[in-house]
């Protein structure tokens, strides 16, 4: 198995909120490998977002990482300056967010900003710039790219804005694209597209990917493994087909049960989970899920749960599973 | 029984202002006609621009109509009084629960506001909130929050309980679970259903999430540039979608199951734009089976039988084989 070329180690992170702090990573360990599609899956609040910002380092000023490395080809990009890590982003890392509008700046034209951002690319070109970056564009699959070159942002459809900033990722041949939340701004038909897109574009560049999503639809397209994670934990981590046909965390299973586009029969009425987060700025002792889990015991919630090995990457941070 | 909301005709044309006065109106819904029945739920389906909202507002005299006629539990809708009064009987779920709510007002405020907008009395607005909010299963406390302390799930909830406010016999909801977690969703819809039951609503859900309408709507219609495109009961539109675009929007659901991934696209290209609407049908422009006729004479709505209709040329024709060749293009 090759190296990964990004990995988490045992990553702590917190934010500072007045009064506390609120554990928003404990302990996350992941890896993507080059090639892969990493699947981080969970609900709002779980900390899906916030490692995807932790490993390009984007992470807000109330944030403190209290433990652990995020390592990008090898080197550990926390021990890197400021303007090493820098460097690194939209080099060797680059991200796309949930709101592609935000990604660009509303008062220059896309073609403008394509352009600058290869400000790293010494000695190439202005036109030659241009050139790349107006390709690129075709490539993502703007049918005019000539034209959307020339547009503000605000120009473009939701899907096209999308379609550019994935351009804009991958301008300077990233070793791993992250991707916050591409799809849940779109519509069903646009979301598909830009699926489909994802594919076809990690079987070109051989990028590691990740993607990071409540979708569960999503996850299951495009990803080869998956993380899934809740209360700031993975729980659960396993090959995307494992995880959607064998589900051995009983939070993965619950998830998987309330997706009414897994529901065949048509019913009125859907199965939920119950119950609410725990209150990250005093994280429970035991598992985080006892509570709302079906099978939990007293030894549940009381002690930390370990994390089990499931064969090949695979493993679940539960007392009740089995190896 | 009679029928609770009838729609026939409705055309809504948005004048242009400014340097485009003169321009000719723009067409966004075109001759839309549908019926609900009391306690039905009926789901309308399309992409961002197809319409789906403005015919919610239509229906609620909030966008005023250039043709067709409405009707109320039996009486027609002609004059701004009869919306206003339509308005206490049949109430709207906005989009984005938190954002709809005003940040100055509290919870309380917020869920009572409607007897004060359509001046009914209240004996006690206090007991009133905490009754509606008991309704949607918030704590009474909650009446003292403000919008920006509330979850999304919370924000969605408080959104029902304002709409339950006056009793309505018909709620409008539009994408009620959009931004929602999965398990949220249910919570929210499980609701939804509970409230429907115990008061014998009426919906008109307006999404564009499949996978909720398959389970929640009795019926769907569906919506491509302000055209309904094909309509009946929702079992027998899944199984059997007659519309190439019902068809696609089916099957380019990503489906939560990595053994039945999609190796092509399920529909290419983008809603176009209503400032340049294709002739013919509207569809041909990314239909798969788009002939010559599709490029120039535009289809009718046309009933298929057993409460069905589709705006197709080829929706009596659409059999297995039609199937096979979109699937194996």
């Amino acid at each position: 198995m090759s190296e990964p070329v990004l990995s988490v180690e045992n990553l702590s992170l917190r934010y500072r909120v007045p009064g506390g702090a609120i554990a928003a990573l404990r302990n996350v360990s992941i890896a993507v490998r080059q090639g892969e599609v990493l699947g981080i899956a969970g609900e709002s609040g779980c900390g899906k977002s916030t490692l995807a910002a932790a490993m390009i380092d984007l992470v807000g000023t109330n944030a403190e990482v209290t433990s652990g490395v995020v390592r990008l080809n090898g080197r550990d990009i926390l021990a890197l300056s400021p303007v090493d890590r820098r460097r690194l982003r939209g080099r060797e890392i680059a991200m796309v967010f949930q709101d592609p509008m935000t990604a660009f700046s509303p008062v220059l034209t896309v073609g403008a900003q394509l352009v600058d951002f290869q400000f790293n690319l010494d000695g190439l070109a202005g036109r030659e710039k241009w050139r790349r970056a107006r390709d690129m564009l075709a490539r993502v699959g703007l049918s005019d790219p000539d034209h959307a070159m020339g547009r503000f942002p605000h120009e473009l459809s939701g899907g096209m804005r999308q379609r550019a900033a994935i351009a804009a990722a991958l301008l300077m041949r990233p070793s791993v694209l992250i991707a916050d939340e591409p799809t849940t701004a779109l519509d069903v038909t646009m979301e598909a597209q830009i699926v489909h897109l994802l594919r076809q574009l990690q079987a070109d560049y051989r990028c590691a990917i990740v993607i990071v999503t409540h979708h569960l639809g999503v996850i299951a397209e495009l990803c080869d493994r998956v993380a899934v994670m809740y209360a700031g934990e993975v729980v659960e981590e396993a090959p995307v087909d494992a995880l959607f046909h064998d589900p051995r965390h009983p939070y993965t299973r619950a998830l998987l049960a309330c997706d009414p586009a897994r529901i065949e029969a048509a019913t009125g009425r859907l199965p939920a989970i119950g119950g609410r987060l725990p209150d990250l700025s005093s994280p429970p002792t035991g598992c985080s899920f006892a509570d709302r889990c079906g099978i939990a015991t007293d030894r549940c919630r009381a002690a930390p749960p370990p994390r089990v090995g499931l064969g090949p990457d695979r493993n679940a941070l539960c007392h009740e599973v089995a190896p | 029984m009679t029928v609770l909301l009838s729609i026939r005709d409705l055309d809504v044309d948005l004048g242009r202002g400014g340097w485009f006065a003169d321009a000719a109106p723009l067409n966004i819904l075109s001759g839309v006609s549908l019926d609900l029945m009391p306690g039905e739920t009926l789901g309308l389906v399309g992409e961002s621009g197809s319409g789906k909202t403005t015919l919610a507002r239509a229906v609620l005299g909030l966008q005023p109509v250039s043709g067709g006629r409405l009707w109320f539990d039996g009486a027609e809708l002609t004059r701004p009084a009869d919306f206003r009064a339509i308005r206490r009987r049949a109430a709207l779920m906005f989009q984005d629960a938190t954002a709809s709510l005003s940040p100055r007002m509290t919870v309380g405020e917020a869920v009572t506001e409607p007897f004060a907008i359509h001046r009914i009395a209240v004996r006690n607005r206090h007991d009133k909130a905490a009754e509606l909010l008991a309704e949607v299963g918030l704590p009474p406390e909650m009446a003292a929050r403000y919008p920006h302390e509330l979850s999304g799930g919370q924000a969605r909830r408080v959104g029902v309980a304002r709409a339950l406010a006056l009793k309505p016999a018909l709620v409008i909801a539009d994408e009620p679970t959009a931004g929602l977690d999965v398990s949220v969703q249910a919570d929210i819809l499980n609701l939804m259903a509970d409230l429907k039951e115990r008061h014998g609503l009426s919906y008109l859900i307006i999404t564009h999430n499949l996978a909720l309408v398959r389970h929640v709507a009795d019926r769907i219609a569906v919506l491509y540039l302000g055209r309904l495109v094909e309509t009946g009961p929702t079992r027998a539109i899944f199984a059997d979608p007659r519309h190439p675009y019902t068809r696609s929007l089916i099957a380019a659901e990503p489906k939560p199951d990595p053994r039945k991934r999609r190796a092509d696209l399920a529909i290419r290209g983008e809603i176009p734009s209503i400032l340049r609407r294709p002739a013919g049908c509207e569809f041909h422009t990314r239909c798969p089976l788009a002939r010559e006729i599709c490029r120039v004479e535009p289809p009718a709505l046309g009933d298929i039988g057993r409460g069905r209709s589709a705006r197709c040329h080829f929706a009596e024709t659409m059999t297995e084989g039609g199937r096979h060749e979109l699937e194996h293009r």
